[in-house]
């Protein structure tokens, strides 16, 4: 304690701009781990919310995936004699002058004995007959602030229609679910407005007195059949996370990588701070202090300016939180078809006490070394001045085997990379032999660089190579830094890059229809729905050559809910056959065209661990779908993947003939929009229905792209920032380490614009090294980043594709930087007391 | 209401009371104490092969608000195995909205509601009978009529000009058990009080008793929902005993083809 109120706080006090610049690199990568999963989490919390809210005292679901299932089963249901009470329930989400409404379709006459319904005065539902008799009517939370008899225009699959607020709930309870955006409708009404024909999403059950769970789930299964799901309500929101997971697992993975960035800008410091304090360790340990206490002494400083960057990144990240939730919810509604706002941030306690922890042990990492090399300092040596900013080669030699065998166990490790730990072992292996190998590294091209530095400024550029040849670990870690933060964003452009490229070519052969008539805008919202009847009308209308009837819902496959496409798979496959992964494309879609079984998407496959020819279990209303693969092709439908079926056997199954989407081929020579046109004048009026371009269609796909990899362009701005604290890290370091240096300079003629330009030259060249060197490691984290996606995250072999424009934006935007970086530190190392630098040290 | 309104356990006959009370004149005082024969002795006298009415409904919510509805009441048949279709008339929002109840002697009721607007039937469920009707202060479960053996009843108090009897049903009901007041001179019910396990749910209150055709009937009755403070008072206007009503037209196929 003393030493530290002694030592450490006086040191601190005197360079406050680097101890700053230190914690910013924690402060940022705690904040973007704080954020992201505080922003993910509040965006759960709120789905979990809202299924409990709606809830009330359901003790248990019964569903049938996003299809639904006949009215009938109700009944089966009601039968059974440890049910209390049993309400049927559609769901859906619909797009207003009022943002996103959760409309939710119930039984007025039995939900009550589920849901409480805290109306506004005794008559908020004005009259319970009319309300039932009308199917315009709606019961809304008081939240969404309209007044009783107000009417809310929605477009609905039997046209435009105007629905009258007929009641107003209070807040809280039901009331509140999805922040309260919601509307109670009829749900025999519900049924006609969404076009579900008589069909229920789900049926919600509360079990008599006395009955358990176990029990009830028990005799419900034996009621309705092994096809339906029979489980407790907060089983969607898991199912939901499930959805998620990938967007949830690529946050966490950038946000660690930017902690770890952030742990190279504190190594850096400290190694600074130990090589400018080994007069003062070398008197402390003169005056009989331990190698001990001089360890604790920097570990302590470390954790404290971890400690404070921690909850400084806490705090930032709450903050970030706040404006990324909105965002992610717009996302996992855009890719996944599941609408969720988050109106509050819910920040978990143990969140907050994992950054603290990761905060606190990343910094405590970081400082590991440098505190170890100022224990054994020797104090004779210490208190003498000489260089001791050289590495020795010793050190450099050691260095450089550690790498060799890290890089030797990598390229063993890819061999083995079949088994998953290896694989990530052999990753974490190669990070670690570039950072092994940085300061070798920086000081080759250092040296490499001295010509050319010495050609441009001969006196300047000369100074500035041998500043950085002289005193590598001043900027080893600034570069290891900068050459992770340029690896990220290198990884992240190509995957973005590759993505995009995959995607493309998925577009030109799966999205190759003329038009495609849906009953949204947003392709992935699937809470409208039309009659099958609607493509007979379709095929009528002049130009049109073939229409094809999708239905894709999202059911349970091994567990997860999983895209199952329903279509004409003969009209598919002579449209446009996806590349095969496995499997004969030929029997592929003639065998599943027959019914006989299933096309899964390459995604699916790796996910779910699916070869050709095993038997997948699909539960369905009329039994379990019991179906092999029969090929695997390409298909970037879903992120959890998905099954192509032939729409007879949907139907078979599932009851259910409704149409999610049509695509329309044109005849040759037919006019595109004149056909739109055309099918807008004969049903754009009678029903809710839009008719998109295949270029719509492929802006929509890539907005959609765009959006997933917003959040990736915020992760490379963090990357570059940090990247760039670091660079200012180290020149800050370097001037008030050289000021002695610098003041000799001057005292020799040196002139200020000769000192800056040094000192540019010098930023620019701890740019230049880190450039290379991340555009290096990069290619390497490009290629773990894509077996990441392929193996684990998206489950598609995106492919490789080194991001060169990525790279080209890049060298001038960190060389800029740099140069940026370098003129406080450049005005610093000139506007200093000559006197009180020759003084210096 | 009339008959086919049960309330907390037991039938309900107001209408068809007078006409028989003047043949029972002399049995009657032999049984009357059996309150299981008090009960049928109102069931008798208020049979009629048939029945027909129109209703105003009042619904005076806890707020004072009132809402007023209009029906026409059919029934055929007698207690345990009669069928009944009630269809709203008013105002323009409801009208056509019917439900039919077609009873069982030896189990509930089967009950389908039609609402026109959208053009389909609905079933009502077994778990949902406790419902209140239409926001009016009946549940679904008082509009059903169960046969007096569905029914546990016990003589409570003689109180000079009125039975005081409990009645319980065997079978599952929302109510836990009734008390009721039947006038000894007309066997007519004036007053049940209805309760669940918690308590007392509803009162209902019978009033300006006519005779028709021999049965004497209320063409007051007020309902009053304890809990909720409301109240709905429903009168009878044209009462019709033994008009001339079909089989035919108390089927969901009738309701689907008659809005």
């Amino acid at each position: 304690m003393i030493l530290l109120r002694l030592i450490s706080w006086p040191y601190a006090r005197k360079h406050l701009l680097r101890t700053l610049l230190t914690t910013a690199g924690i402060v940022l990568g705690v904040a973007v781990f704080v954020g992201m999963h505080t922003a993910n989490q509040s965006v759960l919390a709120a789905f979990h919310q809202t299924i409990d809210r709606i809830a009330g005292q359901t003790q248990l679901q019964i569903s049938a995936g996003e299809p639904g299932f006949e009215e009938s089963v109700l009944e089966k249901v009601q039968n059974v004699a440890e049910v209390r009470a049993a309400s049927p329930v559609i769901e859906a989400t619909v797009q207003t002058d009022r943002g996103n409404l959760l409309i939710l379709g119930v039984d007025m006459l039995g939900d009550r004995s589920l849901r409480t319904y805290d109306l506004e005065g005794d008559a908020s539902i004005d009259d319970p007959l009319v309300f039932l008799a009308q199917p315009d009517s709606l019961l809304v939370s008081q939240n969404l602030g309209v007044k009783l008899n107000a009417r809310i225009p929605m477009r609905t699959m039997e046209g435009e229609r105007t629905f009258v607020v007929r009641g107003i709930m209070k807040p809280g309870g039901l009331a509140s679910a999805f922040g309260g955006n919601l509307a109670i409708m009829d749900i025999y009404a519900a049924q006609k407005i969404f076009g579900r024909g008589r069909r229920f999403d789900r049926i919600d059950v509360a079990l008599q007195d006395g009955v358990s769970l176990d029990q009830g789930i028990a005799k419900l299964r034996a009621a309705v059949g092994p096809g339906f799901q029979v489980e407790p309500p907060s089983s969607r929101g898991e199912q939901f996370e499930a959805t998620s997971r990938i967007y949830a697992l690529a946050s966490n993975i950038t946000s660690v990588f930017a902690l770890f960035i952030g742990m190279f800008i504190i190594y850096n410091t400290f190694a600074i701070a130990v090589t400018q304090r080994r007069s003062e360790i070398g008197i402390l340990r003169a005056l009989g202090a331990t190698r001990g206490q001089i360890r604790t002494l920097f570990l302590t400083e470390s954790a404290i300016s971890g400690l404070i960057g921690t909850l400084a990144g806490v705090v930032f990240g709450i903050v970030m939180a706040r404006a990324m939730a909105g965002y992610i919810g717009g996302l996992l509604e855009e890719v996944y078809g599941v609408a969720q706002t988050a109106d509050s941030i819910q920040v978990e306690p143990w969140l907050i006490a994992t950054a603290i922890v990761m905060g606190v042990v990343t910094s405590l990492i970081a400082a590991v070394i440098p505190a170890r090399a100022a224990a054994y300092v020797d104090p004779v040596k210490a208190l003498q001045k000489g260089r001791y900013q050289s590495l020795g080669e010793g050190e450099n030699r050691m260095r450089r085997r550690w790498a060799m065998a890290c890089v030797v166990a990598a390229a063993l490790a890819l061999v083995l990379n079949r088994y998953t730990p290896i694989f990530y072992a052999g990753y974490v292996l190669a990070v670690l032999a570039a950072v092994l190998m940085a300061p070798a590294a920086s000081l080759w091209l250092a040296r490499a660089l001295r010509p050319v530095l010495a050609k441009l400024r001969p006196v300047e550029g000369t100074l500035a190579a041998d500043s950085l040849i002289q005193g590598p670990r001043r900027t080893s870690g600034t570069v290891a830094a900068l050459m992770l933060s340029l690896a990220l964003v290198i990884s992240l452009g190509g995957l973005a890059r590759s993505s995009y490229n995959s995607i493309a070519e998925w577009m030109r052969i799966a999205l190759n229809p003329d038009l495609f008539v849906t009953t949204a805008e947003s392709v992935t919202a699937r809470s409208f729905v039309f009659p099958a009847s609607l493509g007979d009308g379709l095929r009528k209308i002049d130009g049109i050559d073939e229409v094809q009837l999708v239905r894709s819902v999202r059911v349970l496959v091994k567990n997860t809910p999983v895209m199952v496409v329903a279509t004409d798979v003969a009209s598919l496959g002579r449209r446009g056959r996806l590349p095969a992964v496995e499997g004969s494309t030929e029997e592929m879609y003639r065998e599943a065209a027959a019914g006989r079984g299933l096309i899964a998407s390459e995604n699916f496959a790796r996910l779910h661990g699916a070869r050709v020819g095993e038997v997948l279990e699909i539960p369905a209303p009329e039994g379990v779908v019991k179906l092999p693969v029969v090929g695997i092709v390409r298909d970037f439908s879903d992120q959890q993947g998905s099954l192509v079926m032939a729409r007879d056997v949907f139907v078979k199954y599932w009851h259910d003939d409704s149409v999610n989407v049509f695509r329309i081929y044109l005849k040759p020579g037919a006019n595109g929009a004149s056909v739109r046109q055309k099918i807008l004048e004969a049903y754009g009026n009678q029903q809710r229905l839009f008719v998109l371009t295949n270029a719509d269609l492929r802006n929509y796909v890539i907005r959609v792209t765009d959006q997933w990899f917003g959040l990736t362009y915020v992760q490379i701005a963090v990357a570059v920032l940090v990247a760039v604290l670091g660079i200012v890290n180290a020149l800050t370091v370097s001037i008030t380490d050289r000021r002695r240096e610098i003041g000799v300079l001057r005292a020799v003629g040196g002139m200020r614009q000769q000192i800056r330009h040094t000192v540019w030259m010098e930023a620019s060249a701890i740019g230049a090294i880190g450039l290379v060197l991340g555009f290096a490691l990069g290619a390497v984290q490009l290629y773990y980043s894509v077996e990441i996606a392929r193996r684990d995250l998206i489950g598609i072999d995106i492919g490789y594709a080194y991001p060169l424009s990525t790279a080209l934006v890049l060298a001038p935007v960190i060389l800029a930087a740099a140069f940026f970086a370098a003129i406080a530190p450049g005005e610093s190392a000139v506007r200093g007391s000559l006197v009180e630098a020759l003084e210096y040290e | 209401m009339s008959e086919g309104v049960r309330i907390g356990g037991r039938t309900r006959s107001m209408t068809v009371a007078p006409r028989i009370v003047a043949l029972m004149a002399f049995v009657i005082p032999v049984f009357a104490q059996d309150p299981k024969q008090i009960i049928e002795e109102v069931q008798k006298r208020s049979r009629s092969n048939s029945q027909r009415y129109e209703g105003t409904l009042e619904v005076t919510g806890a707020e004072h608000h009132v809402a007023t509805k209009r029906w026409i009441f059919e029934r055929l048949g007698s207690f345990g195995d009669s069928k009944s279709l009630l269809r709203f008339t008013a105002p323009p929002e409801v009208k056509g909205v019917a439900l039919l109840i077609v009873n069982h002697p030896d189990r509930a009721s089967d009950q389908w509601m039609w609402r026109p607007s959208i053009g389909r039937d609905q079933r009502i469920a077994l778990q949902d009978r406790s419902t209140r009707f239409f926001g009016t202060d009946f549940s679904f479960e008082d509009l059903e009529e169960r046969d007096v053996n569905q029914y546990d009843f016990k003589l409570l108090a003689d109180e000079g000009s009125q039975w005081k009897i409990e009645s319980r049903p065997k079978k599952s009901s929302q109510y836990a058990y009734s008390y009721m007041w039947i006038k000894k001179d007309n066997y007519t019910i004036t007053k049940v009080e209805a309760y669940d396990k918690k308590g007392l749910v509803r009162t209902i209150d019978y009033r300006d008793f006519e005779q028709m055709k021999g049965i004497w009937t209320a063409r007051t009755t007020e309902v009053l929902d304890v809990r909720r403070k409301s109240k709905t008072i429903l009168k009878f206007d044209k009462l019709e005993y033994d008009v001339p009503l079909k089989q035919d037209q108390f089927t969901v196929e009738a309701l689907r083809r008659e809005s």
